[in-house]
């Protein structure tokens, strides 16, 4: 369950980012984008989001919006681009060889927080 | 009331814990040693390949292990007995050593003087893949009964490791596990990883293997795996 550990990193940087602005603000929302190649289970960072965000008083009302990229990785002896998956044993659909680089799927970042204003 | 602003912004989330393995990784070089980052399922005998490598160990490269578990020192007084300097680290609810963990530790602890310490995770294929410790090598432990399907239904861990040992290889003969198999699929994942077979009951493969954690430790080859 390291998306408990992940869902503490969103909520911490949220916090940070609502003390450095001038107006007392609540986040509503957050969007967060997942490599498919991250062993992150979607399901279990929104539970664990869910259930810590009540810990987090800026954050009792923020949404948790997940973006998930697909793993492509460029093939290691022909440099094809494909889509790396457990159906292709992770090797290159046009030639057969390994994985050389990932081009993506290792992604984990925040990428916008929406931020309503205190009266 | 004001209307929603949105901040756009990218932040990697888990930076800090990268960070803070680069800070253990610096301790470990002005230590002086190849710090080596144990990962497997549990029970594929993390532990008991340490205590028999300490065994075959050259008298010039000693050995140290920071150990990783969720509950209780069984593993650290498994390696005590074999007089092994070994330190607990309790994770609590965490399935993984964290950078913070190792840093906590590195700074209440005198290490001994050791050549290999190694960071022995606790037992899980899925979480550990996610947060380097600072080490120098990743190696990950299958053991042949856990079945030769494993490297593909957890491809992280495999694709960024150094070396994957099949453990428990006096099993072979009585489990339906394929090496030719099991290799394929982690080549396919990671074509440089490096293979050894070892049975700590038998003792075979294991000096291969100790060879070459040895050289590892002389040449001091370090691989910086912040990230990919």
């Amino acid at each position: 369950m390291h998306e408990t550990a992940i869902a503490k990193a969103i909520l911490d940087r949220i916090t940070d980012r609502l003390n450095n602005l001038h107006h007392a603000s609540n986040a509503t929302a957050v969007e967060v984008r997942v490599g498919e190649f991250r062993n992150v289970d979607p399901e279990s960072l929104s539970f664990a989001f869910d259930s810590l965000k009540k810990e987090y008083p800026t954050c009792i009302a923020c949404a948790l919006n997940l973006e998930l990229i697909e793993t492509r990785a460029l093939c290691k002896d022909g440099r094809h681009e494909y889509k790396a998956s457990a159906d292709n044993a992770y090797r290159c659909p046009n030639c057969g060889s390994a994985i050389g680089t990932l081009v993506s799927g290792k992604e984990l970042d925040i990428t916008k927080i929406v931020v309503s204003q205190n009266k | 009331m004001h209307g929603p602003t949105e901040l756009h912004i990218l932040e990697r989330l888990l930076e800090d814990n990268e960070q803070l393995a680069s800070h253990n990784q610096e301790h470990f070089d002005e230590l002086g040693l190849l710090a080596v980052n144990l990962m497997s399922a549990p029970g594929a005998g993390k532990t008991s390949l340490i205590k028999s490598t300490a065994k075959l160990m050259p008298a010039d490269c000693p050995i140290a292990v920071i150990e990783g578990d969720m509950v209780g020192e069984l593993d650290v007084e498994r390696l005590r007995e074999d007089n092994i300097p070994a330190y607990q680290i309790s994770t609590g609810r965490a399935c993984h050593l964290d950078a913070q963990m190792v840093a906590q530790l590195l700074h209440t602890t005198k290490l001994p003087d050791c050549k290999i310490l190694f960071l022995e995770n606790v037992g899980n294929l899925v979480c550990p893949a996610e947060f380097p410790l600072g080490e120098h090598l990743r190696i990950v432990l299958l053991s042949i009964t856990e079945g030769d399907d494993k490297p593909i239904k957890y491809p992280v861990i495999f694709h960024n490791c150094d070396a994957v040992i099949f453990t428990k290889s006096d099993l072979l003969p009585f489990c339906k596990f394929s090496l030719e198999k099991a290799k394929d699929a982690i080549s396919s994942l990671n074509p440089a990883v490096e293979f050894f077979v070892v049975s700590t009951i038998s003792g075979d493969g294991l000096p291969q293997w100790r060879n070459w954690i040895v050289e590892k430790a002389n040449k001091k080859i370090s691989h910086l795996h912040i990230g990919l």
